[in-house]
């Protein structure tokens, strides 16, 4: 049995104001007579503190939209509405609730838990159309929330044989390539803006804690980050192999930009890698129209992992800035460069690292089920600490003020809890369809329910005319 | 209003709110032209306005008795009769914050007004027949006949066997096509625990314990409550199986399916711990899945046991929606089962991860047509009976399951909404249900009678009741049980075209 994997919250509160749902204004017409406190059971309405015979402002905070305070004023002098805040964040991809939920996960590291069934809509784009299999009676693999201590999240990265070679004789005659194991199938992506030195300092802190590993370009590692060596992973371009031989010297992954020349010159690029360290490469390649051909021509240049980027919305790249173009989602690209490396026979050679726009917890189970491997995450790292993103009318992050001046324990416990939240809803989703290694996770479409599919086999067989 | 054959325990009175105020879904503004002539006040004859005797000022207008913009026809219209125009009308920002697009603030209100009058409302301004969630039901529409033959509606039939086997077992007949889910003492008030059983002998239906035991208080209902043994085996006793005329194992549960049931230890005080004989205050969990169970041949004995144990009643077996549901189902009609009841994956819970809610199982929309068709091919439906939940919100939801080819539907949520039930989410933490309906806390639970909850349930029963039989009448049917499975009835708005 494996070492059992823990991650270790701890309640870890912000001093300060984030995002909230709900506002509640008090009428002119309040008589000051107390009932809301009364039925209030979050205290949003309370006396004011200087004058006891008024009533304060309601702290609309703690508001959980229960309506008691509404109906039962005897004047009807309170009035609920949506936080205007609240309306404008909500994004195409980063809806307004996901934010209230990551910020929620990293202050104390569980899994979100509510009352009453799912309220979203029936079915949406990229993974919101797809549901995860369970397993109901059968299939003695699982043992549900009991069996969660069982249940590894740990993923492997690098080459595979696609066979084993033995002589004559039967001796075996194939060396195994060398891979890294990480018990989580997350890593954190180069950070989407620029870092005060502390959370940058927390970002590698926290990978460290959680035994992942962060992207940093390679020209931002600084020599004081030499404790987490084997939680960093340097990226640079393929020109930069001989300036960064300190860096790479201690590292156990690499990750190289990839250009169009790259793939016939890759042997020679993990030739020179391998004369400085035994670190495995990582291709890092933008998610482009023609991406499939790409990973696969990289496969068979003898890559050991992929690393294929979506923007951060998870849509692919428009890199020939075509001017109707309509990208796919990173849910369909996960499915069609794992299908296209299954048909070439190929695809349990190589790991496929996806990222862009993975937002939240369902999100990791649910790229590596439509074919990936693992995925890496960048913005919630930042949600978690009150980051702010706005999609229109452009991209726009927005790191909260004074966060240059928190502590790096804080920062670091954030994203620490974050990913605590995300792990279990991981063994959550994984207990449920009775797997046990996220390994088999991949490309295990039996275990997924496609919208589409689904939609096509019930409704347009009984209603398509 | 031409009434069905109902039973004569049915009884239809007004049960208004609880509370002083509704959720209002507009907004009537008076601005400073407004010379309180209390003009207004004499013409608007659902009571916006008021001037009570001896005030000089006209109060401010109550939003949610108001009708809205279908109003601006009428000649008592405050806004037109207005001799300063000083009125206006918009929709009411609060109602935005009401619903979400499963239960609709329409469909929230509409539920309301049911539980309220017995009938389904009169207002013309609220769509509470389908959601906004834009798949599924929400995506599908009747099809009514141009001249459907006529039917009187006291010819009309909305009773169901749920005993199909034909095993010498109870003949148990429900007199309308809906029981109540399971919801445990503990996870619910006892007055909605009481109302809940009451009403299902009014309505000569069913209620589930849920997995919290079975008070002494629902032994009056005996013969209208289902006992749940579920993985926990909480508060399940010999006595409590054989009291019943059901008994229903439940594997797991469409909101959570594969995660087991989980009671948060404030929720466990003192009466839930002695029920479920537990300790007070420890959080109690249901595991996943039977520890006993790993085959179908597992199952039947477990339900050879419940047979054994209680010589005439019927056992039922309550499933998520995983991909093979249909062959579970099959398993379990060959393991002895007569009622096969799937729980769709965006059913109710009192606390699920939202993960699960969301992602984990397949709607129940699709899974009534894979179970019902798979029945079919192995010959095994009309010996069955197939009870769908999990998402069912109105009348519509109820007809659409059965034209996909259930026989019957549990509902939860939609009892929950009828005693005003916000949907607010807030079930499962610190002291519970703010509305008293799913709280253990001894105020909280204390907000309503088991009286108004009872009248409240019947009377949403009723105006489904009323619903149903409206669309049978449409399709010129007699009897609901003409409606399993005649997906041909059915529409499709996006793919029907």
């Amino acid at each position: 049995m494996p070492k059992k994997y823990h991650i270790h919250p701890k309640v870890t509160p912000l001093e300060m104001e984030y995002l909230y749902k709900f506002k509640i204004t008090r009428g002119e017409n309040c008589i000051n007579c107390g009932r809301c406190t009364k039925v209030c059971i979050y205290e949003a309405h309370k006396r004011r503190k200087g004058d006891r015979r008024k009533m304060a402002d309601p702290n609309t905070v703690v508001c959980r939209n229960c309506f008691r305070c509404i109906q039962e004023c005897p004047r009807g002098a309170l009035e609920k509405s949506l936080h205007q805040d609240f309306v404008n964040i909500s994004g195409s991809h980063w809806k307004a609730d996901m934010f209230l939920t990551l910020f929620k996960q990293a202050e104390d590291g569980k899994v979100p838990v509510t009352g009453a069934g799912y309220r979203g809509p029936f079915t949406g784009e990229g993974f919101d159309s797809m549901w995860t299999d369970m397993s109901e009676i059968v299939r003695p693999t699982r043992d549900g929330i009991h069996g969660r201590e069982y249940i590894s999240t740990g993923v492997e990265l690098g080459r595979k044989h696609n066979h084993l070679a033995f002589d004559a004789e039967g001796r075996l005659l194939t060396q195994p390539h060398p891979t890294v194991d990480i018990p989580i199938p997350i890593l954190f992506d180069i950070p989407p803006v620029q870092l005060s030195p502390n959370v940058m300092l927390a970002l590698i802190k926290a990978a460290s804690e959680i035994s992942t590993c962060v992207i940093l370009p390679a020209a931002d590692i600084k020599p004081e980050m030499e404790t987490y060596r084997a939680n960093i992973i340097p990226f640079i371009t393929e020109g930069e192999i001989d300036k960064y031989v300190d860096i790479l010297k201690n590292a156990r992954l690499v990750a190289i930009d990839y250009y169009d020349a790259l793939p016939d010159k890759l042997a020679a690029i993990k030739e020179r890698i391998k004369n400085i360290s035994n670190a495995v490469t990582i291709i890092r390649v933008p998610a482009i129209s023609g991406i499939e051909g790409m990973v696969s021509k990289l496969v068979n240049s003898g890559a050991e992992v992929i690393h294929i980027v979506a923007d951060y919305r998870g849509q692919e790249i428009n890199k020939d800035k075509e001017a109707n173009f309509k990208p796919r989602l990173i849910k369909d690209i996960i499915r069609s460069v794992h299908l296209n490396l299954v048909e070439e026979r190929i695809r349990d050679e190589i790991t496929l690292i996806f990222s862009g726009g993975i937002a939240m917890a369902e999100h990791v189970p649910k790229s590596m089920l439509c074919g990936g491997d693992l995925t890496a995450i960048d913005i919630p790292l930042f949600i978690a600490l009150g980051a702010r993103l706005y999609e229109e009318p452009e991209k726009l992050l927005l790191l909260p003020d004074g966060l240059e001046k928190l502590s790096v324990d804080i920062i670091t416990q954030r994203m620490v809890n974050l990913m605590c939240a995300w792990h279990s809803q991981i063994l959550e989703m994984m207990g449920a369809m009775g797997i046990r290694e996220a390994r088999r996770l991949r490309g295990e479409t039996g275990r997924a329910i496609f919208f589409e599919e689904i939609d096509q086999e019930t409704f347009g067989k009984l209603f398509k005319q | 209003m031409g009434e069905n054959m109902k039973p004569s325990t049915v009884k239809i009175k007004q049960m208004p709110s609880r509370f002083k105020h509704q959720v209002p879904k507009y907004k009537i503004t008076r601005s400073n032209d407004c010379i309180n002539c209390g003009t207004c006040a004499k013409t608007c004859p659902y009571g916006v306005h008021e001037r009570p005797e001896g005030h000089n000022k006209v109060n401010p207008p109550i939003d949610y008795k108001c009708i809205g913009f279908e109003c601006q026809s009428k000649e008592f219209c405050c806004i037109t009769q207005c001799p300063r125009k000083a009125l206006s009308l918009s929709l009411n920002p609060m109602y935005e914050t009401l619903g979400d697009p499963r239960w609709t603030a329409d469909m929230i209100t509409g539920t309301w007004i049911m539980a309220e009058t017995g009938y389904p409302p009169e207002r013309t301004d609220l769509e509470y027949n389908v959601g906004n969630s834009g798949g599924g039901f929400d995506k599908l529409r009747f099809k009514f006949p141009a001249n459907p033959p006529k039917v009187d509606k006291s010819e009309i039939s909305t009773a169901i066997e749920l005993n199909r086997r034909n095993d010498g077992r109870a003949p148990v007949v429900i007199s309308t096509p809906v029981y109540g889910g399971g919801m445990s003492f503990g996870s619910v008030s006892l007055p909605t625990m009481v109302s809940k059983a009451h009403n299902a002998a009014i309505w000569n239906t069913f209620t589930c314990t849920g997995e919290g035991g079975y008070p002494d208080i629902l032994k009056p209902y005996d013969d209208h409550v289902i006992t749940q043994v579920a993985t926990g085996l909480f508060g399940v006793r010999e006595e409590t199986i054989q009291r019943v005329k059901i008994i229903e194992f439940k594997y797991a549960q469409g909101a959570k399916p594969g995660l087991g049931g989980h009671l948060l230890g404030e929720k466990n005080t003192e009466h839930v711990a002695k029920m479920r004989e537990a300790v007070k205050g420890t959080s109690l969990f249901s595991p996943f899945p039977f520890h006993s169970v790993y085959s179908i041949e597992d199952h039947k004995k477990h339900i050879d046991w419940i047979k054994q144990m209680n010589p005439i009643a019927l056992v039922s077996v309550k499933v998520s929606t995983p991909n093979d549901v249909d062959m579970v189902a099959v398993g379990s009609y060959y393991a002895g089962a007569h009622i096969i009841h799937i729980d769709g994956g965006y059913g109710g819970t009192g606390a699920a991860p939202d993960i699960a809610k969301k992602n984990i199982a397949m709607p129940i929309e699709y899974a009534i047509t894979k179970v019902h068709n798979f029945l079919k091919a192995e010959g095994a439906r009309d010996v069955v009976t197939l009870i769908a939940s999990g998402g069912i919100r109105t009348a519509h939801d109820l007809a659409k399951a059965i034209c996909l080819g259930a026989d019957g539907v549990v509902i939860g949520t939609a009892e929950l909404v009828s005693l005003e039930c916000v949907r607010c989410g807030n079930c499962e933490s610190g002291r519970g249900c703010s509305r008293g309906i799913a709280s253990t806390d001894s105020e909280l639970a204390d907000l309503f009678n088991e009286k108004w909850a009872t009248q409240r349930l019947t009377n949403m029963y009723n105006a489904w009741n009323y619903q149903l039989v409206e669309i049978l009448q449409k399709f010129g049917m007699k009897s609901v049980k003409e409606l399993v499975g005649r997906t041909d009835l059915l529409e499709h708005i996006d793919y029907s075209k």
